[in-house]
């Protein structure tokens, strides 16, 4: 049961990334209408993130601090990752400071109290 | 106790017969009349694009989804039906329709009435025509998705394709979940996002996606039949499926990033 309470953070952890490195890179596009088009699935990702946090205990209140920092430290180590790889591309316009907002706001919308 | 009868033509007064053999309606008892909402029958024919055949019973299925959502939305541009409907048999979860509309719509709402009225579940995309046409030209899925549907009105949405690489990565970024959610993924849902995948990697190399093209990339990446074995959630070598997965993502990815470093470049 823990070994499977870790595989559900990890994936959790993963949609969690894959939905903050969507946003962020929504922003950097400077089509207006592609931004607003795109931000619709955004939703998708955090619904997936819901759905596996909502299998994680304990499922009805926040998560213990320990498990929460270490969730959070990991989602900002790997969008971070993810980013900087795009901007070592020549990816323009991509804001990291915008990371622990974008995360605050994502994980504010898939925690249960 | 309901009768539905029809009002005929008196010489005086217009009258509702009701048959001498019935349970209730005693003679001399007041009663409401009121006119049942008239069923909007949709006449006009539909247009099939690339549908070689279609059960009867799904026409029959179509055609009351766009009853219910013509008497709750009355202008709208097109109604188009898509997806895994469309294909031979009974295999799907719900019918994908995308409205063509310009006012903004609760999708939920009417989503509700057609489950409320029909039975029939259906997953509402509604976008208007600017964001269609868009969509056509920048964005592989779409080009996937409407290969293959039915629309009410005739479909002439023409988009110059355009490669745009920030927007391709951001694509490409929900096929990347598969590896970490293989166990939870159903069947469909790691289908949809090789389809994702394979129809950004057509789009690049400006080839024809349409379903078959998509399966038969499939098929040429992971073996014969394996169409069938993902959309059944029966892969039997997990480690061997995963691998062929994320070396054709890492080098679209590779692709689309160089593509991105150059388009920067040139700016």
């Amino acid at each position: 049961m823990v070994q499977n309470r870790n595989k559900l953070i990890k994936i959790f952890i993963g949609n969690i990334v894959n939905a903050v490195v969507h946003e962020i890179l929504a922003k950097a596009i400077e089509n207006e209408d592609i931004r607003k088009h795109y931000s619709k699935e955004l939703k998708t990702s955090i619904d997936k993130a819901k759905s596996y946090r909502n299998k994680i205990n304990p499922t009805n209140t926040s998560l213990p601090k320990k498990d929460a920092d270490y969730i959070r430290e990991k989602i900002m180590k790997k969008a971070k990752a993810e980013l900087q790889s795009r901007i070592a591309k020549g990816y323009d316009n991509i804001d990291i400071t915008l990371i622990e907002s974008v995360l605050d706001n994502v994980l504010s919308k898939t925690e249960n109290a | 106790m309901e009768i539905i009868s029809r009002i005929s033509k008196g010489s005086i007064m217009d009258q509702v017969y009701l048959p001498k053999n019935r349970i209730g309606f005693e003679a001399g008892s007041y009663v409401v009349l009121r006119q049942i909402q008239e069923r909007k029958e949709s006449s006009a024919p539909l247009f099939f694009y690339n549908v070689g055949f279609l059960e009867p019973i799904k026409i029959m299925m179509i055609n009351e989804i766009i009853s219910t959502i013509s008497s709750v939305v009355e202008n709208y541009e097109n109604i188009i039906i898509t997806g895994s409907f469309l294909e031979k048999g009974f295999n799907f979860n719900d019918i994908d329709v995308l409205l063509i509309n310009d006012s903004k719509i609760d999708n939920r709402y009417l989503e509700n009435s057609v489950d409320s009225k029909t039975g029939v579940k259906i997953h509402l995309i509604s976008i208007n025509s600017r964001e269609l046409i868009m969509g056509l030209s920048t964005d592989p899925l779409y080009i996937s998705m409407l290969s293959k549907c039915v629309s009410v009105k005739r479909f002439v949405y023409r988009a110059k394709q355009k490669i745009n690489y920030e927007l391709l990565d951001l694509h490409l970024l929900k096929s990347k979940i598969m590896k970490e959610n293989f166990d939870f993924l159903t069947g469909k849902e790691k289908y949809e996002l090789i389809r994702n995948a394979i129809s950004i990697a057509l789009f690049l190399e400006r080839k024809k996606i349409s379903k078959s093209e998509v399966d038969r990339h499939i098929e040429k990446l992971f073996g014969k039949d394996m169409e069938t074995k993902i959309r059944e959630n029966m892969i039997e070598r997990k480690g061997d499926f995963l691998d062929r997965y994320q070396k054709f993502l890492k080098d679209l990815s590779l692709k689309i990033l160089e593509g991105v470093k150059n388009g920067s470049k040139q700016k």
